[in-house]
Protein backbone atom coordinates (compact mmCIF):
# COMPACT_ATOMS: atom_id res chain seq x y z
CA UNK A 1 0.00 0.00 0.00
CA UNK A 2 1.50 3.32 -1.12
CA UNK A 3 1.60 6.50 0.93
CA UNK A 4 -1.20 8.10 -1.10
CA UNK A 5 -3.50 5.12 -0.43
CA UNK A 6 -2.63 5.26 3.24
CA UNK A 7 -3.43 8.98 3.38
CA UNK A 8 -6.72 8.36 1.57
CA UNK A 9 -7.69 6.40 4.66
CA UNK A 10 -7.32 9.59 6.74
CA UNK A 11 -8.90 12.17 4.46
CA UNK A 12 -8.99 14.90 7.10
CA UNK A 13 -5.19 14.90 7.07
CA UNK A 14 -4.97 14.43 3.28
CA UNK A 15 -7.20 17.44 2.60
CA UNK A 16 -5.16 19.45 5.10
CA UNK A 17 -1.92 18.62 3.27
CA UNK A 18 -3.49 19.20 -0.13
CA UNK A 19 -4.90 22.65 0.77
CA UNK A 20 -3.10 25.95 0.12
CA UNK A 21 -1.12 27.48 3.04
CA UNK A 22 -3.80 30.06 3.94
CA UNK A 23 -6.54 27.42 4.20
CA UNK A 24 -4.20 25.08 6.08
CA UNK A 25 -3.37 27.79 8.65
CA UNK A 26 -7.02 28.83 8.94
CA UNK A 27 -8.19 25.23 9.48
CA UNK A 28 -5.57 24.54 12.15
CA UNK A 29 -6.25 27.92 13.78
CA UNK A 30 -10.00 27.30 13.91
CA UNK A 31 -9.54 23.79 15.33
CA UNK A 32 -7.47 25.35 18.12
CA UNK A 33 -9.87 28.27 18.58
CA UNK A 34 -12.74 25.80 18.95
CA UNK A 35 -10.88 24.03 21.74
CA UNK A 36 -10.09 27.36 23.42
CA UNK A 37 -13.79 28.33 23.28
CA UNK A 38 -14.79 25.06 24.95
CA UNK A 39 -12.18 25.69 27.66
CA UNK A 40 -13.33 29.30 28.17
CA UNK A 41 -16.94 28.15 28.31
CA UNK A 42 -16.12 25.50 30.90
CA UNK A 43 -14.22 28.07 33.00
CA UNK A 44 -17.17 30.48 32.79
CA UNK A 45 -15.15 33.19 31.01
CA UNK A 46 -17.54 32.96 28.05
CA UNK A 47 -21.18 31.78 28.01
CA UNK A 48 -20.90 27.96 28.33
CA UNK A 49 -24.39 27.27 26.92
CA UNK A 50 -23.23 28.60 23.56
CA UNK A 51 -19.46 28.27 23.59
CA UNK A 52 -19.20 24.56 24.38
CA UNK A 53 -21.34 23.36 21.41
CA UNK A 54 -19.95 26.16 19.22
CA UNK A 55 -16.32 25.39 20.00
CA UNK A 56 -16.84 21.70 19.46
CA UNK A 57 -18.63 22.33 16.15
CA UNK A 58 -15.85 24.70 15.02
CA UNK A 59 -13.12 22.15 15.73
CA UNK A 60 -15.08 19.29 14.16
CA UNK A 61 -16.00 21.05 10.91
CA UNK A 62 -12.41 22.14 10.26
CA UNK A 63 -11.07 18.69 11.09
CA UNK A 64 -13.67 16.62 9.27
CA UNK A 65 -12.95 17.71 5.69
CA UNK A 66 -13.03 14.91 3.14
CA UNK A 67 -13.14 14.44 -0.62
CA UNK A 68 -16.73 14.61 -1.88
CA UNK A 69 -17.73 12.63 -4.95
CA UNK A 70 -18.39 14.88 -7.99
CA UNK A 71 -22.21 14.55 -7.80
CA UNK A 72 -22.33 15.60 -4.14
CA UNK A 73 -19.77 18.36 -4.68
CA UNK A 74 -21.85 19.71 -7.57
CA UNK A 75 -24.97 19.77 -5.37
CA UNK A 76 -23.22 21.34 -2.39
CA UNK A 77 -21.34 24.04 -4.29
CA UNK A 78 -24.00 24.45 -7.00
CA UNK A 79 -21.27 24.53 -9.65
CA UNK A 80 -20.52 22.08 -12.41
CA UNK A 81 -17.50 19.99 -11.39
CA UNK A 82 -15.33 19.64 -14.45
CA UNK A 83 -13.30 16.50 -15.00
CA UNK A 84 -15.10 14.51 -12.33
CA UNK A 85 -12.42 15.23 -9.74
CA UNK A 86 -13.32 14.90 -6.06
CA UNK A 87 -13.65 18.20 -4.20
CA UNK A 88 -12.91 18.92 -0.53
CA UNK A 89 -16.01 19.39 1.63
CA UNK A 90 -17.76 18.17 4.78
CA UNK A 91 -20.82 16.15 5.71
CA UNK A 92 -22.07 18.83 8.13
CA UNK A 93 -24.10 21.30 6.07
CA UNK A 94 -24.19 23.36 2.89
CA UNK A 95 -25.38 26.86 3.86
CA UNK A 96 -25.45 28.43 0.41
CA UNK A 97 -27.49 25.83 -1.48
CA UNK A 98 -30.40 27.56 -3.21
CA UNK A 99 -31.76 25.22 -5.87
CA UNK A 100 -34.55 22.96 -4.61
CA UNK A 101 -33.26 19.79 -6.28
CA UNK A 102 -29.80 20.31 -4.83
CA UNK A 103 -31.26 21.08 -1.41
CA UNK A 104 -33.31 17.86 -1.42
CA UNK A 105 -30.14 15.95 -2.32
CA UNK A 106 -28.03 17.63 0.37
CA UNK A 107 -30.76 17.20 3.02
CA UNK A 108 -30.24 13.45 2.72
CA UNK A 109 -26.46 13.68 3.03
CA UNK A 110 -25.41 16.46 5.46
CA UNK A 111 -26.48 15.58 8.97
CA UNK A 112 -27.10 19.14 10.24
CA UNK A 113 -28.75 20.33 7.00
CA UNK A 114 -32.34 19.77 8.28
CA UNK A 115 -31.62 21.92 11.37
CA UNK A 116 -29.99 24.63 9.25
CA UNK A 117 -32.63 24.68 6.51
CA UNK A 118 -35.74 24.43 8.68
CA UNK A 119 -34.64 26.35 11.77
CA UNK A 120 -31.63 28.53 11.07
CA UNK A 121 -31.76 30.02 7.58
CA UNK A 122 -35.30 31.32 8.15
CA UNK A 123 -34.55 32.88 11.55
CA UNK A 124 -36.74 30.42 13.47
CA UNK A 125 -33.95 29.57 15.90
CA UNK A 126 -33.51 33.27 16.81
CA UNK A 127 -37.26 33.49 17.46
CA UNK A 128 -37.20 30.37 19.66
CA UNK A 129 -34.33 31.78 21.74
CA UNK A 130 -36.22 35.07 21.97
CA UNK A 131 -39.35 33.22 23.15
CA UNK A 132 -37.25 31.66 25.89
CA UNK A 133 -35.88 35.07 26.85
CA UNK A 134 -39.47 36.36 27.03
CA UNK A 135 -40.37 33.67 29.56
CA UNK A 136 -37.40 34.68 31.71
CA UNK A 137 -38.20 38.41 31.66
CA UNK A 138 -40.09 40.07 34.47
CA UNK A 139 -41.46 43.13 32.69
CA UNK A 140 -42.64 44.46 36.07
CA UNK A 141 -39.25 46.17 36.43
CA UNK A 142 -39.95 48.11 33.22
CA UNK A 143 -43.54 48.89 34.20
CA UNK A 144 -42.39 50.29 37.56
CA UNK A 145 -40.39 53.11 35.87
CA UNK A 146 -41.18 53.02 32.14
CA UNK A 147 -39.74 56.38 31.07
CA UNK A 148 -36.47 56.00 32.99
CA UNK A 149 -36.01 52.40 31.79
CA UNK A 150 -36.74 53.16 28.14
CA UNK A 151 -34.62 56.34 28.18
CA UNK A 152 -31.57 54.54 29.61
CA UNK A 153 -32.03 51.66 27.16
CA UNK A 154 -32.20 54.05 24.26
CA UNK A 155 -28.99 55.84 25.34
CA UNK A 156 -27.34 52.42 25.58
CA UNK A 157 -28.18 51.81 21.91
CA UNK A 158 -25.60 54.44 20.93
CA UNK A 159 -23.32 51.76 19.48
CA UNK A 160 -26.20 50.19 17.54
CA UNK A 161 -26.75 53.46 15.72
CA UNK A 162 -23.32 55.15 15.66
CA UNK A 163 -21.53 52.04 14.33
CA UNK A 164 -23.72 52.11 11.22
CA UNK A 165 -22.06 55.16 9.54
CA UNK A 166 -18.62 54.01 10.77
CA UNK A 167 -19.17 50.64 9.08
CA UNK A 168 -20.33 52.34 5.88
CA UNK A 169 -17.19 54.51 5.96
CA UNK A 170 -15.12 51.32 6.30
CA UNK A 171 -16.56 49.95 3.08
CA UNK A 172 -19.46 47.75 4.18
CA UNK A 173 -22.77 48.04 2.36
CA UNK A 174 -25.87 49.23 4.25
CA UNK A 175 -27.14 45.73 5.06
CA UNK A 176 -23.76 44.58 6.39
CA UNK A 177 -23.28 47.85 8.30
CA UNK A 178 -26.68 47.57 9.97
CA UNK A 179 -26.07 43.92 10.87
CA UNK A 180 -22.70 44.52 12.55
CA UNK A 181 -24.07 47.67 14.22
CA UNK A 182 -26.71 45.47 15.91
CA UNK A 183 -23.88 43.93 17.97
CA UNK A 184 -24.18 47.14 20.02
CA UNK A 185 -27.57 45.91 21.19
CA UNK A 186 -25.81 42.93 22.84
CA UNK A 187 -28.65 40.62 21.84
CA UNK A 188 -27.49 37.57 19.89
CA UNK A 189 -30.87 36.58 18.41
CA UNK A 190 -31.37 40.13 17.12
CA UNK A 191 -27.96 40.15 15.39
CA UNK A 192 -28.73 36.76 13.84
CA UNK A 193 -32.15 37.91 12.63
CA UNK A 194 -30.83 41.18 11.17
CA UNK A 195 -27.84 39.60 9.44
CA UNK A 196 -29.95 36.74 8.02
CA UNK A 197 -32.33 39.35 6.63
CA UNK A 198 -29.87 42.01 5.43
CA UNK A 199 -26.42 40.42 4.98
CA UNK A 200 -26.85 36.73 4.25
CA UNK A 201 -23.30 36.35 2.87
CA UNK A 202 -21.76 37.64 6.09
CA UNK A 203 -24.23 36.37 8.65
CA UNK A 204 -21.86 33.69 9.95
CA UNK A 205 -18.92 35.95 10.91
CA UNK A 206 -21.24 38.71 12.13
CA UNK A 207 -23.18 36.36 14.43
CA UNK A 208 -20.04 34.62 15.66
CA UNK A 209 -18.45 38.02 16.41
CA UNK A 210 -21.62 39.01 18.29
CA UNK A 211 -21.71 35.90 20.47
CA UNK A 212 -17.98 36.02 21.15
CA UNK A 213 -18.12 39.67 22.15
CA UNK A 214 -21.12 39.31 24.48
CA UNK A 215 -18.55 38.09 27.01
CA UNK A 216 -17.12 41.62 26.89
CA UNK A 217 -20.03 42.86 28.96
CA UNK A 218 -18.69 40.76 31.85
CA UNK A 219 -15.00 41.38 31.20
CA UNK A 220 -14.69 44.97 29.99
CA UNK A 221 -17.74 46.87 31.25
CA UNK A 222 -16.58 46.91 34.90
CA UNK A 223 -13.41 48.76 33.79
CA UNK A 224 -15.50 51.11 31.63
CA UNK A 225 -17.69 51.92 34.65
CA UNK A 226 -14.66 52.56 36.88
CA UNK A 227 -13.05 54.72 34.17
CA UNK A 228 -16.11 56.87 33.45
CA UNK A 229 -17.89 57.12 36.82
CA UNK A 230 -16.05 58.50 39.87
CA UNK A 231 -16.13 56.24 42.97
CA UNK A 232 -18.16 58.83 44.89
CA UNK A 233 -20.97 58.63 42.35
CA UNK A 234 -20.69 54.85 41.96
CA UNK A 235 -21.67 54.41 45.59
CA UNK A 236 -24.67 56.74 45.38
CA UNK A 237 -27.72 55.00 46.87
CA UNK A 238 -30.90 55.20 44.78
CA UNK A 239 -33.75 57.22 46.33
CA UNK A 240 -36.18 55.03 48.26
CA UNK A 241 -39.57 54.76 46.58
CA UNK A 242 -42.74 53.13 47.86
CA UNK A 243 -42.89 49.57 46.53
CA UNK A 244 -45.15 49.50 43.48
CA UNK A 245 -46.97 46.20 43.11
CA UNK A 246 -47.31 45.29 39.44
CA UNK A 247 -49.96 42.64 38.86
CA UNK A 248 -49.84 39.85 36.27
CA UNK A 249 -52.86 41.47 34.57
CA UNK A 250 -50.87 44.65 34.00
CA UNK A 251 -47.87 42.77 32.67
CA UNK A 252 -50.10 40.68 30.39
CA UNK A 253 -51.88 43.80 29.10
CA UNK A 254 -48.48 45.32 28.29
CA UNK A 255 -47.38 42.16 26.45
CA UNK A 256 -50.55 42.03 24.34
CA UNK A 257 -50.70 45.73 23.46
CA UNK A 258 -46.91 46.07 23.10
CA UNK A 259 -46.74 43.11 20.72
CA UNK A 260 -49.66 44.33 18.62
CA UNK A 261 -48.38 47.92 18.35
CA UNK A 262 -44.81 46.89 17.49
CA UNK A 263 -46.00 44.32 14.90
CA UNK A 264 -48.20 47.02 13.41
CA UNK A 265 -45.24 49.41 13.17
CA UNK A 266 -42.62 46.92 11.94
CA UNK A 267 -44.15 43.88 10.18
CA UNK A 268 -40.66 42.84 8.97
CA UNK A 269 -39.60 42.13 12.54
CA UNK A 270 -43.03 40.85 13.66
CA UNK A 271 -41.78 37.24 14.22
CA UNK A 272 -39.27 38.57 16.79
CA UNK A 273 -41.81 40.76 18.59
CA UNK A 274 -44.40 37.98 18.69
CA UNK A 275 -41.85 35.47 20.00
CA UNK A 276 -40.68 37.77 22.78
CA UNK A 277 -44.16 38.76 23.91
CA UNK A 278 -45.55 35.21 23.65
CA UNK A 279 -42.91 34.29 26.22
CA UNK A 280 -43.95 37.21 28.46
CA UNK A 281 -47.68 36.46 28.02
CA UNK A 282 -47.26 32.76 28.80
CA UNK A 283 -45.32 33.62 31.96
CA UNK A 284 -47.83 36.22 33.15
CA UNK A 285 -50.85 34.04 32.32
CA UNK A 286 -49.55 31.40 34.70
CA UNK A 287 -49.53 28.70 32.00
CA UNK A 288 -47.00 26.65 33.90
CA UNK A 289 -46.85 23.75 31.43
CA UNK A 290 -46.10 26.15 28.56
CA UNK A 291 -43.54 27.93 30.74
CA UNK A 292 -41.88 24.57 31.42
CA UNK A 293 -41.76 23.75 27.68
CA UNK A 294 -40.47 27.16 26.55
CA UNK A 295 -38.10 27.63 29.49
CA UNK A 296 -36.69 24.12 29.13
CA UNK A 297 -36.72 22.17 25.85
CA UNK A 298 -37.35 25.12 23.52
CA UNK A 299 -34.84 27.60 25.00
CA UNK A 300 -32.11 25.09 25.75
CA UNK A 301 -32.72 23.01 22.61
CA UNK A 302 -32.56 26.13 20.43
CA UNK A 303 -29.44 27.40 22.25
CA UNK A 304 -27.70 24.04 21.83
CA UNK A 305 -28.38 23.90 18.09
CA UNK A 306 -27.63 27.61 17.68
CA UNK A 307 -24.16 27.11 19.18
CA UNK A 308 -23.53 23.89 17.29
CA UNK A 309 -24.71 25.28 13.95
CA UNK A 310 -22.71 28.50 14.36
CA UNK A 311 -19.61 26.49 15.19
CA UNK A 312 -20.08 24.23 12.17
CA UNK A 313 -20.55 27.29 9.95
CA UNK A 314 -17.06 28.50 10.95
CA UNK A 315 -15.18 26.80 8.15
CA UNK A 316 -11.74 28.08 7.16
CA UNK A 317 -13.18 29.83 4.10
CA UNK A 318 -15.36 31.94 6.42
CA UNK A 319 -12.50 33.62 8.26
CA UNK A 320 -10.40 34.04 5.14
CA UNK A 321 -12.93 36.68 4.03
CA UNK A 322 -11.04 40.03 4.37
CA UNK A 323 -14.17 41.64 5.80
CA UNK A 324 -13.86 39.52 8.98
CA UNK A 325 -11.10 41.77 10.41
CA UNK A 326 -13.28 44.83 9.83
CA UNK A 327 -16.18 43.03 11.53
CA UNK A 328 -14.02 42.16 14.55
CA UNK A 329 -13.08 45.83 14.95
CA UNK A 330 -16.63 47.12 14.41
CA UNK A 331 -18.06 44.63 16.92
CA UNK A 332 -15.83 45.99 19.67
CA UNK A 333 -16.61 49.59 18.67
CA UNK A 334 -20.35 48.88 18.78
CA UNK A 335 -20.29 47.32 22.25
CA UNK A 336 -17.97 49.99 23.67
CA UNK A 337 -20.06 52.84 22.25
CA UNK A 338 -23.21 51.27 23.68
CA UNK A 339 -21.57 51.02 27.11
CA UNK A 340 -20.44 54.66 26.90
CA UNK A 341 -23.90 55.71 25.68
CA UNK A 342 -25.49 53.89 28.61
CA UNK A 343 -23.28 55.72 31.10
CA UNK A 344 -24.00 59.06 29.40
CA UNK A 345 -27.70 58.21 29.82
CA UNK A 346 -27.01 57.41 33.48
CA UNK A 347 -25.37 60.81 33.96
CA UNK A 348 -28.29 62.56 32.24
CA UNK A 349 -30.71 60.73 34.55
CA UNK A 350 -28.50 61.70 37.51
CA UNK A 351 -28.62 65.41 36.65
CA UNK A 352 -32.30 65.51 35.63
CA UNK A 353 -33.35 63.69 38.82
CA UNK A 354 -31.64 66.28 40.98
CA UNK A 355 -28.51 64.12 41.51
CA UNK A 356 -30.50 61.22 42.97
CA UNK A 357 -30.16 58.45 40.38
CA UNK A 358 -26.90 56.48 40.40
CA UNK A 359 -25.34 56.99 36.92
CA UNK A 360 -23.98 53.41 36.86
CA UNK A 361 -27.54 52.19 36.27
CA UNK A 362 -27.25 53.49 32.68
CA UNK A 363 -24.88 50.77 31.50
CA UNK A 364 -27.52 48.17 32.32
CA UNK A 365 -29.46 49.54 29.35
CA UNK A 366 -27.12 47.49 27.13
CA UNK A 367 -29.59 44.64 27.24
CA UNK A 368 -27.70 41.33 27.53
CA UNK A 369 -30.21 40.36 30.29
CA UNK A 370 -29.31 40.05 33.13
CA UNK A 371 -25.49 40.29 32.76
CA UNK A 372 -25.19 44.08 32.51
CA UNK A 373 -27.60 44.65 35.42
CA UNK A 374 -25.54 42.28 37.56
CA UNK A 375 -22.28 43.97 36.49
CA UNK A 376 -23.73 47.40 37.37
CA UNK A 377 -24.92 46.23 40.80
CA UNK A 378 -21.59 44.53 41.52
CA UNK A 379 -19.61 47.68 40.71
CA UNK A 380 -21.90 49.76 42.96
CA UNK A 381 -21.69 47.19 45.78
CA UNK A 382 -17.88 47.27 45.61
CA UNK A 383 -17.98 50.95 46.60
CA UNK A 384 -21.08 50.98 48.80
CA UNK A 385 -22.48 47.58 49.86
CA UNK A 386 -25.68 49.28 51.07
CA UNK A 387 -26.60 50.79 47.68
CA UNK A 388 -29.17 48.80 45.71
CA UNK A 389 -29.66 49.65 42.04
CA UNK A 390 -30.67 46.19 40.78
CA UNK A 391 -34.42 46.86 40.29
CA UNK A 392 -33.78 49.97 38.14
CA UNK A 393 -30.88 48.20 36.39
CA UNK A 394 -33.10 45.23 35.50
CA UNK A 395 -35.77 47.65 34.22
CA UNK A 396 -33.19 49.29 31.94
CA UNK A 397 -31.79 45.93 30.87
CA UNK A 398 -35.19 44.49 29.94
CA UNK A 399 -36.07 47.73 28.14
CA UNK A 400 -32.82 47.20 26.26
CA UNK A 401 -34.29 44.04 24.76
CA UNK A 402 -37.31 46.01 23.60
CA UNK A 403 -35.25 48.91 22.16
CA UNK A 404 -32.95 46.43 20.39
CA UNK A 405 -36.01 44.78 18.85
CA UNK A 406 -37.29 48.22 17.81
CA UNK A 407 -33.95 49.03 16.14
CA UNK A 408 -33.98 45.63 14.43
CA UNK A 409 -37.43 46.51 13.13
CA UNK A 410 -36.23 49.91 11.89
CA UNK A 411 -33.14 48.46 10.20
CA UNK A 412 -34.87 45.54 8.45
CA UNK A 413 -37.62 47.88 7.29
CA UNK A 414 -35.51 50.89 6.23
CA UNK A 415 -32.37 49.32 4.75
CA UNK A 416 -34.11 47.60 1.80
CA UNK A 417 -35.71 50.98 1.03
CA UNK A 418 -32.31 52.72 1.04
CA UNK A 419 -30.78 50.41 -1.57
CA UNK B 1 -20.47 58.80 4.79
CA UNK B 2 -22.42 62.04 5.33
CA UNK B 3 -25.59 60.33 4.15
CA UNK B 4 -24.95 57.41 6.48
CA UNK B 5 -24.51 59.79 9.45
CA UNK B 6 -27.76 61.51 8.54
CA UNK B 7 -29.47 58.13 8.24
CA UNK B 8 -28.11 57.15 11.66
CA UNK B 9 -29.64 60.31 13.15
CA UNK B 10 -32.98 59.54 11.49
CA UNK B 11 -32.86 55.95 12.78
CA UNK B 12 -32.05 57.15 16.33
CA UNK B 13 -34.85 59.70 16.07
CA UNK B 14 -37.39 57.08 15.03
CA UNK B 15 -36.19 54.72 17.79
CA UNK B 16 -36.48 57.56 20.34
CA UNK B 17 -40.04 58.41 19.33
CA UNK B 18 -41.16 54.75 19.31
CA UNK B 19 -39.48 54.03 22.68
CA UNK B 20 -41.10 57.03 24.35
CA UNK B 21 -44.39 55.99 22.77
CA UNK B 22 -44.00 52.56 24.36
CA UNK B 23 -43.25 54.19 27.74
CA UNK B 24 -46.34 56.36 27.33
CA UNK B 25 -48.37 53.32 26.35
CA UNK B 26 -47.18 51.49 29.46
CA UNK B 27 -48.19 54.40 31.69
CA UNK B 28 -51.60 54.65 30.00
CA UNK B 29 -52.19 50.92 30.18
CA UNK B 30 -51.22 50.91 33.80
CA UNK B 31 -53.89 53.45 34.66
CA UNK B 32 -56.48 51.73 32.48
CA UNK B 33 -55.93 48.28 33.99
CA UNK B 34 -55.98 49.73 37.53
CA UNK B 35 -59.21 51.58 36.77
CA UNK B 36 -60.86 48.48 35.26
CA UNK B 37 -59.79 46.27 38.16
CA UNK B 38 -60.97 48.96 40.61
CA UNK B 39 -57.73 49.20 42.58
CA UNK B 40 -55.94 52.47 43.34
Amino acid sequence: MGLSNFLDLFQGITTLIASNPAVLAARLGLMLLGMVLVYMGKKGILEPLLMIPMGLGMSAVNAGVLFLDPATAAAVTETVQSGGHPVAGTLFMAPLVQKTDNLMYVLQIDFLQPIYTYMFSNGLIACLVFMGIGVLLDVGFVLARPFLSMFLALCAELGTVATFPIAVAMGLNYGEAASIAMVGGADGPMVLFTSLTLAKELFVPITVVAYLYLGLTYGVYPYLIRFLVPAKLRGLPMPERPALRITSDEKLAFAVVGSTVLCLLFPSAAPLFLSLFVGVAVRESGLKYFVAVIDGPILYGATLFLGLTLGVLCEASTILNPKVLVLLLLGIIALLLSGIGGIIGGFLAYYFSGRKINPVVGIAGVSCVPSTAKVAQKEVSNVNPEALILPEALGASISGVITSAILTGIYVTLIPLMK
Amino acid sequence: MKIAVLQAFVIYGIAFVISMLIALLITGLFRLVRRISGSS
